[in-house]
């Protein structure tokens, strides 16, 4: 991972307010990929992993596609203003920037954690093809609950602080970011029962079952295991960057093994 | 303000972010290098509040990913990793010159991006462009005070005796993971570096938090570890002992950029195109 001649950012959407990065594809073919990225702290640390895809699949052939919902990353807006229905509206217009970028006939999607959420709940309005996710957020009042708890062991953690910090200096965060009472309403309410079914289930989770995944109807076949498992929610590893290659090399080896009508 | 994503350097191998005020003016153009291995957004995307409210207030910002890190490359040449950094701010300051038409810049590091500003700015010509530096939990060194300040207290404390008694049996002999690390430059060198910037007329801003108080525990403790260069008007330094070392709480990040809006206006002040001198 040397050369970026081929990997362009740029701003596009409405006002230019989405930043992105193009991996134009090796040899192109007639497929590309948007790559959703997940919010909050789980952006921050899967961001090197999404670049290292996005450079593989660019290298099988797959136009690829990074971007950054409204309120994250290089994107317009504040932390505190990122929107669960805002970021399905713009994993619409990624993929529609993609597609002309791209020409490709077939746009696939890949999202780790809530990423995997929106490219499945965006599935239809995004017309994708097909759609691989890692470790998707089904429960999300289960998951509201954890960086609940996170949060307030953080604030308490006298290895990142001096002296535990008062509650109400953390209230209205998770990990790192500010979130609103409308986002947290959102994320505690999602539940499967998206229309979209993942093609590939990649499950990093050390307590899963492939049958905990049911609640996305997706049989259990097409559910793979990835080792080691990722400490997505260990407060011992808020920092640390999320790499995978066991992930990098499954979602690649699927897609080329897999076409799409 | 509107912000341009670019592709840059001398090899085409750098990405970052440009932010340019709206209305013309003289300012200084800031650059915010990477904080380890975070890409430019920065921890909890403090990168981007911070050039954000720059921007609103007349100043040019870059956010912007050193070689190999983040999203950019490598350039190819054979280079020291110093010499890469020097090189990359050279490409990031003439890139905001392009855009903004800045003559003179601050660079804004935190962690290893205050040793990297430090880097670039220990160069004996640096001043001919970098007229100042913000050093976030830069280079720190356990003085007499810290060890005073640190272990006094432990030592007369039984429990914490006590404490490490049970923690050492409990290890059982247990070896800790290798650790790869780049040392450090000695203390002295880093202290003459300081007083040569000052010297050169360079305007410093030491912001330390207690996420790093295994090695820095007072206010005191800057005078302590770079001696009498850093009660020069030019140098400012604060030691915030309540927060951590990436400004987890967004209460803290707010701090941090008052703090850095507030030094930059008073040491970099903004003359806009027109405005009688």
């Amino acid at each position: 991972m040397t050369r970026v001649d081929n990997e362009l950012p740029f701003f596009f959407g409405h006002d230019h307010e989405l930043f992105g990065i193009h991996h134009a594809a090796s040899h192109p073919g007639g497929r590309a990929v948007l790559l959703c990225a997940p919010l909050g702290q789980d952006y921050i640390r899967c961001h090197r992993l999404y670049r290292q895809l996005a450079v593989a699949l660019a290298a099988e052939g797959h136009s690829t596609l990074r971007f950054d919902y409204y309120g994250c990353g290089d994107s317009a807006g504040d932390s505190d203003e990122v929107d669960w229905h805002r970021c399905l509206a713009d994993t619409v217009v990624a993929a529609n920037e993609l597609r002309a970028r791209s020409g490709a006939d077939q746009v696939l999607a890949f999202g780790a954690r809530l990423g995997g959420s929106l490219a499945l709940a965006a599935a239809s309005a995004a017309n994708f093809d097909d759609v691989v996710v890692w470790d998707p957020i089904i429960d999300g009042q289960a998951h509201a609950a954890t960086l609940d708890a996170l949060q307030d062991a953080m604030r308490q953690d006298t290895k990142r602080f001096v002296r535990p910090r008062a509650s109400e200096e953390a209230a209205g965060q998770w990990l790192g970011f500010p979130v609103n009472t409308l986002l947290r309403q959102q994320i505690a309410g999602l539940r499967a029962g998206w229309s979209a079914v993942p093609s590939l289930l990649l499950d990093s989770l050390a307590s899963a079952k492939a049958s905990d995944w049911r609640e996305l109807a997706i049989r259990d076949a097409h559910v793979a295991p990835i080792e080691p498992a990722t400490p997505w929610d260990e407060l011992s590893h808020l920092e640390t960057a999320i790499l995978c290659h066991p992930l990098v090399h499954a979602v690649v080896a699927h897609w080329r093994e897999h076409a799409y009508a | 303000m509107r912000e341009s994503a670019f592709r840059f350097g001398r090899a085409g191998h750098l990405i970052g972010i440009a932010g340019v005020p709206a209305s013309p003016c003289d300012a200084v153009g800031v650059i915010v290098l990477n904080a380890g291995l975070v890409h430019r957004v920065g921890p909890f995307r403090m990168h981007v509040d911070l050039t954000r409210r720059l921007n609103t207030i007349g100043y040019p910002t870059l956010r912007f990913d050193l070689s190999t890190i983040g999203d950019s490359g490598a350039t190819g040449e054979s280079q020291t990793r110093n010499q890469q950094i020097c090189a990359d701010v050279e490409d990031a300051m003439a890139l905001l010159h392009q855009q903004a038409g800045c003559q003179r810049f601050v660079l804004v590091g935190l962690c290893s991006g205050a040793d990297k500003a430090h880097t670039a700015a220990r160069d004996p010509h640096s001043h001919e462009k970098i007229s100042g530096a913000v050093f976030l939990d830069g280079f720190a060194y356990r003085t007499l005070g810290f060890k005073l300040r640190h272990y006094l207290p432990r030592a007369l404390d039984p429990r914490r005796w006590w404490r490490r008694l049970a923690r050492q049996l409990n290890a059982g002999g247990v070896q800790e993971n290798p650790v790869f690390a780049v040392a450090p430059l000695p203390q002295d060198v880093v202290s003459a570096d300081l007083t040569s910037m000052v010297k050169r007329g360079l305007k410093l801003c030491f912001v330390y938090t207690g996420g790093i108080n295994m090695y820095f525990n007072h206010q005191r403790q800057f005078r302590e570890c770079f001696g009498p260069v850093m009660a020069d008007p030019a140098v400012s330094s604060r030691y915030l002992e309540a927060i951590d070392h990436t400004y987890a709480l967004t209460g803290d990040r707010q701090r941090l950029v008052d703090h850095i809006d507030g030094w930059l206006r008073h040491n970099f002040p903004i003359v806009h195109a027109g405005a009688s001198s």
